[in-house]
């Protein structure tokens, strides 16, 4: 359990790494309205850093407090240990990718690329040198003469990255900088931002609302929501273990069950239904557990099989049956109409035939049934 | 098939009705000055009749010491007040747009009723102001009117231009290092640089051609060529005058089309509902 905590607050494998971006009690409102809560977040060295939350959640907020366009209202921001309270934007060492790309349209490739090497005083041979790679690293040889009329979405895209990148800034914040682009473009350059993210070992904080491509990316993802960080850990443990309603639904399907808490044994918990039905769940050291409490569990749909071999039996009627190619989907209808999605992989040796309209019982095992926390 | 042809032959017929109007409408608008310019180019001193071709009266008007002068004033009082009007417009467009304050909206209105306040209105109360402030009249309190009445023409040309740019370009800019001077000599300026030529050129043919406020605020013996103009009809319309204002035409017409090529869309719409008075 020690170590599983350790593993929830630094990367995995490392223990020991150096913050490159902190953020303790930030808040940033509008008005009455905070946009950005109370937010802490250390953020590493050579990370992959995601914020995924719904849109409106404070997302570009936080980016623009990092990069220096806002200042929060209260709470500080390091970066590199050094704290940028009232430090403009054009001091501090981060680079910033933003959504609209805002390519400057009067400068050609070259020269927009070449821009913040010349700011900094670089010239002649260096900054040539240095451009002409930069843009090699994007894929963009060849393109140094061109104007930003005549590149496509998916270049512009790349021209901003590769503005950025030439600086070598400690921290590279991207807003959503695939999200203009068509699905197909969008899955190369996710890959290839995150190839070229460790080709280069700059800290990437990246802005998103598409868990997938959160999951897909990050080393470890912030989940926002009205303002607030709801968990910090890496794709496998938000998913395992998400701490609470919001995570447990935000990232990938799950089934969510209410009842009131019957017992607890350690982590072990029983709930039950207002049906009557008695579910055994677990509940991670981080979630409170009260007997006589309200209490929601979730249970991931891949994680139920129909039979009646776990510990957890449910009785429920097939509505739906989505087929979806690797696994098919059943919509399932409690006793007490309760909704149940379950997935079944069609494998080999998959033996489940269950019709439409046919009473079945399907089951699940403690473990994989979570007490989720407020 | 008859159905069809119906209705497309009476397209035809009122698409043909639309062009005679539009015709009509052009030769109302251009004639007088088609005849204007015509005549000037006659050899006899009739504005009547045309007795041969002769560019005479254009030699006239290099003779004529005051016309002259009138020329020269009214091209130092446009250059000038078209330098302070474009600094300030501009400056002032940028601050409309970058700040929310208390009564911009009203700021913003402002700038828009400047453009069609009557210009008798801001003649007379512009001499009142001179007056009053003691401020002699001549050629200064002149460039100080036609600056007063074309900034808000700038203004509103180069905020046309700066609404449709994108805000996180300058925030780009200076997310790679450049100060806030670097970001307007290098981003801001090179983007609205369009619409500030135009607001410009705008500037000057409204200084260039002035009559009603230039009337009020100049002292004796500092005319600009429209009140020469004016002065000259005194003694009935002559060739000479007809060629002054052939002259004038075609600096205005050489620097309108001048504008025109720097207007995108957007700031030739917001000229066009500036100046619709
Ligand atoms: N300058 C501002 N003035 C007032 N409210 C603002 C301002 N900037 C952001 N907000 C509000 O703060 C909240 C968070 O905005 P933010 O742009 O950070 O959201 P986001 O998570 O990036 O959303 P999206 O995914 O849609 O980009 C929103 O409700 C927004 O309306
Ligand atoms: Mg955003």
């Amino acid at each position: 359990m020690e170590e599983r905590r350790t593993m929830q607050q630094s990367p995995p494998g490392e223990t020991e790494r150096k913050v490159a971006v902190r953020l303790s009690g930030v808040t940033k409102s509008f008005g009455d309205f905070a946009a950005v809560d109370d937010v802490s977040l250390d953020i590493y060295e050579g990370e992959f850093f995601s914020l995924l939350g719904p849109s409106g959640c404070g997302k570009t907020t936080t980016l623009r407090m990092i990069a220096g366009f806002e200042e929060p209202t209260a709470g500080e921001i390091s970066v590199a240990g050094q704290q940028v309270q009232g430090v403009p934007p054009y001091k501090r060492p981060v680079n910033t990718v933003f959504q609209s790309y805002a390519i400057f349209p009067h400068l050609d490739v070259f020269d927009n690329v070449a821009f913040g090497l010349k700011r900094a005083g670089v010239k002649g041979d260096e900054l040539r040198r240095r451009v002409t790679k930069a843009c090699g690293m994007v894929q963009l040889a060849g393109y140094e003469k061109r104007r930003p009329n005549m590149l496509s979405g998916g270049q512009q895209q790349r021209v901003a990255l590769a503005r950025a990148l030439v600086n070598r800034p400690k921290v590279l914040l991207l807003d959503e900088p695939l999200g203009a682009l068509d699905l197909k473009l969008r899955k190369e350059l996710q890959l290839e931002l995150r190839t070229l993210q460790e080709e280069v070992g700059i800290t990437f904080v990246y802005v998103t609302h598409d868990q997938e491509e959160a999951l897909t990316m990050s080393d470890r993802i912030a989940v926002m929501n009205e303002g607030k960080v709801q968990q910090v850990a890496d794709p496998a443990t938000l998913y395992e273990r998400p701490r609470n309603r919001f995570v447990a639904g935000f990232i990938g399907q799950t089934n969510v069950i209410s009842g009131k808490v019957e017992s607890v044994n350690g982590d072990r918990v029983l709930i039950k239904t207002a049906a009557g039905a008695e579910i055994e769940a677990i509940a991670h050291e981080e979630v409170r557990v009260e007997v006589g409490a309200e209490a929601h569990l979730a249970v991931r749909p891949e994680k139920l099989r129909f039979g009646n071999s776990g510990d957890n039996v449910f009785a429920a009627e097939v509505r739906q049956i989505v087929y979806l190619g690797a696994s098919t989907q059943y919509i399932m209808k409690l006793a007490d109409g309760g909704r149940l999605i379950v997935y079944q992989q069609n494998a080999h040796d998959a033996t489940v035939n269950a019709a439409v309209g046919d009473e079945a019982q399907v089951s699940c095992d403690a473990t994989n049934c979570l007490v989720l926390g407020g | 098939m008859a159905a069809g042809s119906a209705p497309k032959g009476m397209c035809r017929i009122s698409d043909r009705m639309l062009l005679l109007v539009a015709g009509l409408i052009y030769l109302f608008l251009y004639a007088p000055i088609a005849i204007v310019i015509f005549f000037s180019f006659n050899s006899a001193k009739s504005t009547q009749n045309f007795a041969g071709f002769s560019t005479k009266w254009y030699g006239e008007l290099l003779r004529d010491q005051t016309i002259l002068d009138a020329f020269y004033n009214s091209l130092f009082v446009g250059v000038a007040a078209t330098a302070i009007a474009t600094v300030i417009g501009t400056l002032t467009a940028l601050a409309l747009s970058r700040n929310e304050f208390r009564g911009k909206t009203f700021a913003d209105s402002g700038i828009y009723a400047a453009t069609v306040m009557p210009e008798i209105v801001v003649g007379v109360s512009l001499l009142v102001f001179f007056v009053a402030a003691g401020v002699g009249l001549g050629i200064t309190t002149i460039v100080i009117a036609h600056v007063a009445f074309t900034i808000s023409f700038v203004t509103i040309v180069v905020r046309a231009r700066l609404s449709g740019m994108d805000r996180s370009i300058e925030e780009a800019a200076q997310d790679l290092g450049a100060n806030p001077v670097q970001t307007f000599l290098r981003v801001t300026l090179p983007l609205i640089l369009p619409g500030v030529m135009a607001g410009a050129l705008l500037a000057f043919t409204l200084s260039f051609d002035d009559f009603v406020i230039t009337f009020f605020v100049s002292g004796v013996g500092s005319s600009t060529l429209p009140l020469k103009i004016y002065s000259m009809l005194k003694f009935g319309v002559t060739p000479v005058i007809n060629a002054l204002s052939t002259v004038v035409v075609l600096v205005t017409l050489v620097i309108i089309l001048g504008a025109s090529r720097f207007l995108g869309r957007d700031e030739a719409r917001e000229v066009r509902r500036a100046t619709e008075e």
